[in-house]
């Protein structure tokens, strides 16, 4: 455990699935302001003008010892498909370039069936983990200001969709036509953490 | 999944113009971004105007910020740009009329809901106040609780989880950022120095907050504003102290902005101080910041 600000406090967990559980138990629980999971830790805000900070570590850290186990819903299976490169994928090229593949290579190794690690950044972004270790890349070291709607990145070993338009720092290697939030609907996400998506290839949206 | 904490940008700005027109401090209310608003009445109706130094008036002539104003059918209130400061508010006695989309009236402007249909205001747009209960009387925000519009800022802030990453974390503080014409209610760019991480630009991402401040390969700041993403994946090398997080609202390309150290234990004093000093004039300022 460690702090991550006046009013923040950050635990290790081993994977996304297990950030997500804990992260679900403790936004049940009325100790804290914000629980919120990444893909290896989990950070609370808690209300310092109320809450010791000791008070606020030993809570957390019994939280994070009894992480509930795994339940096995049947998850849904939603099909993404990409116009890969391009104008829609603008940093494919130098993605290629960098680590050696052809764009065909490229596409062959990206397309199959992923699982959604978590939603989080904005409304609806999905981290999809197992990405082909062939396929690992940095951030762009300046995020991007504008990054359209469906587009596709990848960094750090995972696919991420841009739910949204708005800045961006993956590299962007294709678009999606699928809508992956919407405001008006009774369920505005799409995706959830555990779905599983497939990438497929296609040449027009 | 993703949604940001939203609201005001300066929340604090926003209570004080719901106080003088008899509402809690989180009654939607209307945010300006530089430029201002002009409104025409089909009704009476009872307004504050708080935030942004800007000129302000009814039916032409000139109005004073932080105090109470009763408007009659027909009248033009106008709020002109922001001369210091970034955002003006404006609140109705009964709040204003809005989407609630996730248990929240907030515009989020990026993902489009919210607000008035999830967008900025437009020429035309008709409004609808709810019925205010009771009539509000004049007020007038006390001189010591109306928060100056600076050039130069000050905030205090702290260390956080990638801090230690820092080649010289020191340097975080005591000096001079420029605010960089990149700023909105996402995030906003310091200019002026920078930094670099031993961390690469694989980071696994972690979650970050309004007043997380980032630092991307490229070496410049970013400090989170409430419009933040609820992850990231560059390293977290400072947090604004949450006493302070509703300047981040004001903070105008071109000003300058000198971050403070402050230690948890130092935060944590400092901000009960405040909602002390605060207390007798907002009583829910523990809600506010």
């Amino acid at each position: 455990m460690r702090s991550a600000g006046d009013d923040l406090l950050s635990v290790a967990v081993a994977d996304p699935q297990t950030a997500q559980r804990l992260a679900a138990v403790l936004r049940d629980s009325d100790d804290w302001i914000e629980a919120v999971a990444g893909v290896n830790s989990v950070v609370v805000r808690f209300d310092i003008a109320t809450v010791l900070r000791a008070d606020a570590e030993k809570r957390l850290g019994i939280a994070a010892a009894n992480i509930p186990e795994p339940d096995e819903r049947q998850q849904a299976r939603v099909e993404i498909p990409v116009i890969y490169g391009g104008e829609f994928g603008p940093d494919l090229q130098f993605v290629c370039e960098k680590l050696g593949l052809t764009r065909r290579e490229f596409i062959q190794i990206h397309c199959g069936e992923y699982t959604v690690d978590m939603l989080g950044f904005i409304p609806g972004f999905a981290y999809i983990g197992g990405l082909d270790e062939r396929l690992n890349i940095d951030r762009l070291p300046e995020p991007r200001q504008y990054v359209p709607a469906g587009s596709i990145g990848i960094a750090g070993g995972r696919s991420g969709i841009y739910s949204l338009p708005g800045p961006g720092g993956w590299p962007l290697v294709g678009r999606t036509s699928r809508k992956l939030f919407d405001a008006t609907a009774d369920d505005p996400f799409t995706l959830s953490a555990g779905a599983r998506v497939i990438f497929t290839a296609v040449d027009s949206l | 999944m993703g949604v940001p904490y939203s609201g005001p940008a300066d929340p604090l700005s926003m209570a004080l113009a719901n106080r003088l027109v008899g509402n809690g401090s989180f009654f939607p209310a209307l945010e300006t971004t530089l430029t201002g608003v002009t409104l025409a009445f089909n009704s009476g109706a009872t307004l504050a105007i708080t935030g942004a130094t800007a000129r302000c008036t009814l039916n032409g002539s000139d109005v004073p910020q932080h105090v109470t104003i009763a408007v009659q059918r027909n009248d033009v209130v106008s709020v002109g740009a922001a001369e210091k400061g970034v955002r003006s508010y404006i609140a109705f006695a009964g709040g204003l009329g809005a989407d609630e989309v996730l248990g929240s009236c907030s515009t989020y402007l990026s993902a489009g809901f919210g607000g008035h249909a999830g967008r900025a205001l437009q020429k035309g747009d008709e409004l609808r106040l709810h019925d205010a209960h009771g009539i509000s009387p004049g007020l007038e925000t006390p001189a010591e609780y109306r928060l100056p519009m600076l050039d130069a800022w000050t905030i205090r802030a702290g260390a956080s989880a990638e801090t230690a990453s820092l080649q010289n974390p020191q340097q975080l503080f005591d000096r001079k950022f420029t605010i960089a014409s990149r700023s909105d209610r996402m995030g906003i760019k310091l200019d002026g120095h920078k930094f670099a991480t031993s961390i690469d630009g694989q980071m696994p991402s972690v979650p970050v907050f309004p007043g997380t401040v980032q630092c991307p390969q490229d070496g410049s700041l970013f400090v989170l504003s409430i419009d933040a993403g609820t992850t990231g994946g560059y390293p977290r090398v400072a947090k604004i102290a949450r006493m302070d997080l509703h300047l981040l609202g004001q903070l105008r390309s071109g000003n300058s902005l000198t971050l403070i150290e402050r230690k948890e234990d130092d935060a944590v004093r400092e901000l009960r101080a405040k909602h002390a000093y605060w207390k007798t004039w907002l009583t829910d300022i523990a809600d506010v910041i």
